[in-house]
């Protein structure tokens, strides 16, 4: 599941290095390579934020764009791959934000059951259950805002900024907490942080979630 | 069994209460637990049925999440009228 550097071998440092200077020196035939080599594993980036044809294709095309107007100022020692992941990551937060609909609001007292550091605040013998309770009224809200309840990936775009950015950078792309450091240009203890409110967050939910669909004549007082 | 378990996180040295092990939940799911600490942590998951639903209801939310958007794990082909679009879009102006 990891990522693997694209350039591993002597031979495709060699290939890279060669396809650079044809980029540099505006050659099509390299950019034909750069777009048909590099395409299909930035499309799958693109894909693990969006999982949408649409949004996918937009994204690739975005990032592209980047790539293009940047190229002159890539610095040749630079690893092609990770510059062309960072354009494709970057293009793809930026996406999201433009999206992001204000529907956040009905989530904001639910983040209140936890504290700075993402930790649950009710704990003991009936751990869960006075949580779920105090939760409920939120979570219900969410549920039924729809006729249909919320994709998976719809309540992960919902999460404030923050939460959703850790949870797509982190659990889905699988960078690791360096990485996503820098992206996000917070610190590593901050992503730490906040991955783990945002996991915690997305348990809660789904926990309630089934609750609810195992309950059908559940109510809150 | 709760009355074990409240003997044992009081008066054992070392154990670990419910709070410490919320603590220690990312750095478990993460691989970066010491040796010890991830003994005190299996430790008291195996006397805590309350923090062993919590944790497998941790790990079930990272694994939902993942399986919401990884659809499929191999690389994605890109459409040849998408690549064309993006060639062209380099020297139309
Ligand atoms: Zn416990």
């Amino acid at each position: 599941m990891k990522k693997q550097p694209l350039a591993t071998s002597m031979k495709d440092i060699d290939n890279e290095n060669k396809l650079i200077e044809g980029l540099i020196n505006n050659n099509d035939l390299a950019y034909e390579a750069l777009v048909r080599q590099y395409g299909a594993k930035m499309y799958t980036v693109a894909w693990r934020f969006f999982s949408t044809d649409d949004d996918a294709q937009e994204c690739l095309q975005k990032a592209f764009i980047q790539v293009f107007k940047n190229i002159p100022s890539f610095k040749k020692n630079s690893n092609l791959s990770t510059w062309l992941h960072r354009i494709t990551v970057n293009e793809a937060l930026m996406m999201l934000r433009q999206k992001k609909r204000q529907h956040t609001s009905s989530l904001e007292t639910f983040y209140q059951q936890y504290n700075d550091y993402g930790e649950r605040t009710v704990f003991a013998d009936n751990l869960g259950h006075s949580l779920s309770h105090n939760l409920s009224n939120n979570i219900e809200m969410i549920f039924e805002k729809g006729e249909t309840k919320l994709s998976l990936n719809e309540l992960i775009y919902q999460l404030p900024e923050k939460y959703c950015n850790v949870i797509l950078l982190r659990d889905i792309q699988e960078l690791s907490t360096k990485e996503t450091a820098e992206i996000l240009a917070i610190s590593e203890a901050s992503v730490k942080t906040q991955l783990h409110r945002a996991r915690l967050l997305l348990k809660a939910i789904l926990e309630q979630e089934d609750k609810e669909s195992a309950e059908k004549n559940w109510t809150v007082n | 069994m709760l009355m074990i378990k409240r003997l044992m996180t009081q008066h054992m040295p070392g154990m670990l209460t419910c709070e410490e092990v919320d603590g220690f939940l990312y750095d478990f799911h993460d691989g970066n637990l010491s040796y010890i600490e991830r003994f005190k942590f299996k430790l008291h998951l195996s006397m805590c049925p309350e923090c062993r639903d919590y944790l497998d209801g941790y790990k079930n939310a990272i694994r939902m999440s993942q399986t919401g958007f990884i659809k499929a794990n191999k690389s994605t082909e890109v459409p040849e009228d998408l690549m064309q679009a993006i060639l062209k879009s380099r020297t139309s102006k």
